[in-house]
């Protein structure tokens, strides 16, 4: 006979995609995790020194966690870090695109929900950009594959507006239907059409079907890396409805001609809000 | 409404009370409560200082022109003490850090409080940090040391990263607290000698890398 009130608890392994403060000295940690979904609860006195937890529950940190569910929080402990990432964790241009591959990651991630293959690419995600020499081409693919993961899969080979085959030129993409269109045929009224050169294409088709080995020894012209971000990017905000928080971020280390120029004069919140 | 969840049978005004005492951090319900039902025990006059003290933060605290801490006016006791030492200046996070690190005994230089925390996935850049206002105090040359005291946390590290980066190019020597406190931990609750031990032994950060602890 087991009580109905007993709550349940199990042990998982999980990426810390959020951490916020609660309350004097808690925090609520927000987990990705392969079965269990997205999976958020509180850490009691993580912020205090004694605290056997904190130092593990840390962002972008593979941790192994126990999870005592409730009808609210869940309450967190027992953590132990899997991998560090430590990688991640000592370059700003690194850490600024884990952050991105970590804010999607909760975004195409639903409470509940397992998912293994998701849980699967993040994790060999951050893997590869702790040690890649080719960050852009792993980002790409990350998004890639996450968009055919989340069943918006882009059309590469046939016009999402007449249907017919692609030749081998230059085209354009539409986010709107999820795909190349002909340069012929420009839909008339659509505005957010993104140049797609035929190399463009070659490399989205590429990313399409490879593995994230081969995508990082991948490499691409600058004019080509500049239409795969704005093509994947604008699929994903079009999917996501709004764009990532840390984008800007990302977009501002990655600029950044040389480390000593000022921060921009603020103009308002750089947040994609 | 939510009183009625969290005080379902108390009277409007008393569990009004009760949910604005458990909108502060570190005030469960059980606590809103007492202090509530203490409240009520309370003299007039006493509660009326009361009540005029939580009004007079809101209108008499500013932050500091120079260092964005909590001030008075427009300059906080700190910055205006001609007995510290003008050519250090350690950043921290929040006002709540410059009492932790003033407890620990060891640091007669000045400060400066970023409000936040570099965070991407919450959208929050080095724009909205009090960092131009940073820089702005390093352009006469008197400062020759930074120490960055952001919190342990990946955040916190990133943050030091950023602003070695940010300011190492102008000639001033930045700082990070040594290892040992503990990675997780907030500065607010470290104990005074730990804190002490870490400023002693503080570390230059080197140019592309931070020394984040495990
Ligand atoms: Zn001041």
């Amino acid at each position: 006979m087991t009580s109905k009130r007993r709550p349940v608890t199990y042990t998982t392994d999980g990426v810390v995609v959020r951490t916020s403060n609660l309350g004097e000295a808690d925090r609520i940690i927000t987990l990705i995790t392969p079965v269990h979904g997205i999976v958020r609860g509180v850490a009691k006195a993580a912020r205090k020194p004694g605290s056997k937890v904190g130092g593990h529950l840390d962002l972008l940190k593979h941790v192994s966690v126990s999870v005592r569910e409730t009808r609210t929080l869940h309450g967190l402990s027992q953590a132990s870090t899997l991998n560090g990432f430590r990688g991640l964790r000592d370059d700003l241009d690194r850490f600024s695109r884990a952050s991105y591959i970590s804010e999607m990651s909760e975004r195409f991630s639903v409470e509940n929900g397992a998912n293994q293959p998701l849980f699967r690419l993040l994790l060999d995600t951050l893997e590869s950009l702790e040690v890649t020499t080719n960050p852009e081409m792993i980002i790409h693919f990350f998004e890639m594959r996450l968009l055919q993961l989340s069943g918006f899969s882009p059309e590469l080979s046939r016009c999402v507006e007449t249907g017919v085959d692609l030749e081998p030129a230059n085209h354009l993409y539409s986010a709107d239907r999820g795909g190349l269109v002909n340069s012929d045929a420009r839909p008339v009224g659509e505005s957010a059409l993104l140049p797609a050169s035929l190399n463009t294409i070659k490399l989205l088709r590429f990313l399409s079907r490879t593995d994230i080995a081969q995508a990082g020894v991948m490499k691409a012209g600058e004019d080509e890396n500049r239409q795969l971000s704005r093509i994947l990017r604008a699929q994903i905000h079009h999917v996501l409805d709004r764009g990532l928080r840390s984008e800007a971020f990302m977009d501002e280390v990655r600029t950044r001609p040389s480390h000593n120029d000022e921060p921009k004069a603020s103009s308002g919140s750089s947040s994609g809000n | 409404m939510a009183p009625s969840e969290i005080a379902p049978s108390a009277a409007p005004p008393v569990a009004r009370l009760i949910e604005a005492f458990h909108r502060l951090p570190g005030i469960g319900p059980k606590s809103a409560q007492r202090l509530t039902y203490h409240l009520i025990r309370m003299p007039q006059e006493e509660a009326e200082e009361f009540s005029a003290a939580i009004l007079g933060i809101k209108e008499k605290v500013v932050l500091c022109n120079t260092c964005a801490n909590i001030a008075e006016s427009e300059e906080c006791a700190i910055c205006g003490d001609l007995q510290r030492d003008g050519t250090r200046i350690c950043v921290v996070e929040e006002p709540l850090d410059v009492v932790a690190v003033e407890r620990a005994r060891v640091y007669s230089g000045k400060y400066h409080v970023l409000h936040g925390v570099i965070s991407p996935v919450n959208g929050i850049g080095p724009n909205d940090l009090k960092l131009r206002e940073l820089l702005e105090r390093l352009r006469d040359g008197s400062v020759t040391e930074v120490i960055v005291a952001t919190n342990p946390n990946l955040e916190g590290e990133a943050t030091a990263m950023y602003i070695q980066q940010l300011i190492g190019p102008l000639g001033v020597k930045v700082t990070r607290l040594a290892r040992g406190l503990p990675s997780g931990s907030d500065i607010e609750y470290a104990d005074d000698s730990t804190l002490a031990h870490a400023l002693e032994s503080r570390a230059e950060i080197p140019q592309r890398q931070s020394d984040s602890p495990e």
